[in-house]
């Protein structure tokens, strides 16, 4: 019987081999990468580059806003969907299916969804010349109009990634006995304070995982906004991509990937810290 | 304080009829245990008057107040749930504090109702801990304790004590009836433990399939059961039903004739008997019939025989010193102050005149 207490080992061993290979190792490198001169040496010149750069400070700024836009208004919509979805018996699942077919979605194909929207000749422009409020196609994804083009990323990211929370939420909802808010109830606990006292308190650990989730997809955006905005709306993912590409050189991408990372890392702990569920805390 | 009633209740889940028109009046500071196998609906008309679920037709009062249509926290009930739902994310003191904090009393009231409903349930010295660090026994004392802290006028139990284990169940039920009889709260109280049932209730309410069959003090419903149901549910081992046949207004059991109270016009009747009403004799005597013995069980307190009579079996009890070997026949006197009369077609008891 002694040989059987290493085969639950032996099954995980080729999953953790796969993410050693494919994720540990490129993330070394790419953290090397950033540090690394030309010449061979250790040096901080890709991130003082990065840094110089005309787009950094841009990217920084509407990666961080997009972030902290897109994911508390995705919070709060999954929140409120999966709360929904709890009060309907019939056809609960029709609804379930329906708010998630969004997460079969790939995020290009998203954007390019709504560029067919926003574009030039697209359905907003031709359906706003339909009903005569414009007699001109609108400009809307220029770069004159940054402002326009995060509206248009924030709705897309929404549409987008809202089904990822919202899941999330729901399967958190389930693990919730009825019993608690049933005791609220008759201990005189209204619908408002049954979800405050109750129902959001013990929801802790899954609105946990699904922000720590979206917070850092959201800092990774970047596939719908290359698709509507180009680098009209520069976000630090798409400078990566620029400076590996276009400009040939991987180490200042690689200092972007590592700021990324190092957000990344900062929201996590953060909200580790604040949404630590009072009962574990003590334990 | 207030009693509850609740008239002709009917309630269906998809097909299945939970209840059939139940009426029941608990009176103030009165103590009724709804007792019923499971599925019987006892625990649905707990939740109806707690108005966590709404019957189709019916009215529930509390006190002089309709309360049919009003939300669960409108009700001023109190409720103990089968599996505490004591709130995992506060401390001993906020489950308790709850529905003080609800009602916004002030902070000395709600100091003063907490430590009064503590200092009652012993758990005084718990009040900082989270629920994930006390045992089931003191959940279940935090879910009381949280009951008794708003004073209701009425308090639902809904089998509180099925999830403690024997012993402490045992030492529970005890607490439960000091503790009620000195609170003095109307309370109703779910269980399908007869035991329980006949140990604390002023009076029990035996529900089957979906209608209230018995309403009763212990021990009426204990030896005047109203059907052959009551008197198999409750009892341990059950009352025992002799068909017999009728003789004018005689029943006869072998050589014994026993007058039936009332005449009857059927072929047949039965004779419902306690398993410890029947008095085992080794020699004939007057006013009794002879039975084989088929098991001796040992139970400690008494011996449990199985005796066969003709065809049918019946159960008797004797001192543990009686000394009886199985095969042997006895002599079985029954006791006439506590023979049961029921009709064989229906089950019921035959009304005494």
């Amino acid at each position: 019987m002694r040989s059987e207490r290493y085969i639950p080992y032996v099954l995980i061993l080729p999953s953790v081999l796969f993410l050693l290979l494919l994720f540990a190792w490129p993330l070394v490198e790419a953290l090397l990468l950033s540090v690394r001169g030309s010449g061979g040496g250790w040096t901080l010149e890709n991130f003082q580059r990065m840094a110089a750069d005309l787009y950094f400070r841009d990217a920084l700024k509407y990666t961080l806003l997009l972030t902290v836009v897109i994911v508390p208004l995705q919070v709060v919509m999954a929140l409120g969907m999966a709360l929904l979805l709890g009060s309907i018996s019939k056809g609960r699942d029709l609804f379930l299916y329906v708010w998630t077919i969004p997460l079969g979605i790939s995020d290009l194909a998203a954007g390019i969804v709504w560029l067919a929207i926003f574009t030039e000749r697209g359905y907003l422009n031709s359906f706003l010349q339909g009903i005569g409020v414009i007699q001109q196609p609108q400009l809307w994804l220029s770069y004159e109009t940054p402002m326009m083009i995060f509206v248009a990323v924030v709705a897309a990211e929404v549409w987008r990634a809202t089904a990822i929370v919202f899941v999330i939420l729901v399967a958190g909802l389930q693990l919730i006995p009825k019993e608690y808010s049933e005791a609220a109830e008759v201990f005189g606990a209204t619908p408002w304070q049954r979800f405050r006292k109750v129902t959001l308190p013990l929801l802790m650990p899954s609105l946990q995982v699904a922000l720590i989730l979206r917070t850092i997809l959201a800092l990774e955006v970047f596939a719908v906004v290359v698709v509507l905005g180009g680098r009209n709306l520069p976000v630090l993912a798409g400078e990566a991509y620029f400076w590996y590409n276009t400009y040939q050189n991987p180490g200042v991408a690689a200092a972007y990937a590592v700021i990324i990372l190092g957000i990344s890392v900062v929201a996590t702990l953060l909200y580790l810290r604040l949404l630590r569920s009072r009962q574990d805390g003590v334990a | 304080m207030a009693g509850i009633r609740v008239e002709s209740i009917e309630k269906t889940f998809g097909k299945f009829k939970a209840l059939s028109g139940v009426s029941l009046e608990v009176r103030d500071q009165e103590f009724v245990v709804l007792l019923g196998p499971s599925g019987c609906g006892k625990t649905t008309l707990l939740r109806i008057i707690a108005g966590l679920e709404y019957a189709e037709r019916g009215r529930v009062w509390i006190g002089d107040r309709d309360v049919t249509q009003l939300p669960p926290r409108a009700r001023k009930i109190a409720m103990v749930f089968q599996n505490y739902a004591v709130f995992p994310h506060l401390t001993v003191f906020e489950n308790i504090a709850f529905g003080l904090r609800m009602q916004k009393v002030s902070a000395e009231k709600l100091g003063a109702g907490v430590e009064r409903a503590a200092t009652l349930m012993h758990i005084e010295n718990l009040l900082e801990r989270y629920p994930a660090q006390l045992s089931g026994g003191q959940r279940q004392r935090v879910a009381v304790a949280r009951a008794l802290a708003v004073e209701p006028e009425v308090l639902l139990m809904d089998e509180p004590l099925s999830n403690l284990d024997a012993l402490l169940r045992l030492e529970m039920r005890a607490e439960l009836k000091r503790l009620l009889i000195e609170s003095r709260t109307t309370t109703l109280y779910v269980t399908h433990d007869q035991v329980e049932a006949m140990s604390l209730a002023d009076r029990i309410a035996v529900m089957n399939t979906g209608y209230l069959v018995q309403f009763d003090e212990p021990m009426k419903v204990y030896q005047e059961p109203a059907n052959t149901f009551v008197g198999g549910f409750i009892g341990s081992p059950p009352m025992n039903f002799l068909r017999l046949p009728v003789e004018g207004r005689q029943a006869r059991i072998q050589s014994l004739a026993l007058d039936l109270p009332t005449g009857v016009s059927s072929q047949e009747v039965l004779l419902g008997v306690r398993p410890e009403d029947l008095e085992a004799h080794t020699q004939q005597q007057p006013q009794s019939f002879p039975a084989e013995v088929l098991v001796v069980e040992p139970l400690g307190p008494h011996l449990l025989l199985t005796l066969s009579f003709g065809k049918q079996h019946i159960k008797a009890t004797v001192p543990p010193d009686f000394d009886v070997r199985a095969g042997q026949t006895l002599w079985l006197r029954p006791q006439p102050d506590r023979l049961r009369w029921l009709d064989p077609s229906n089950g019921q008891a035959i009304p005494m005149r």
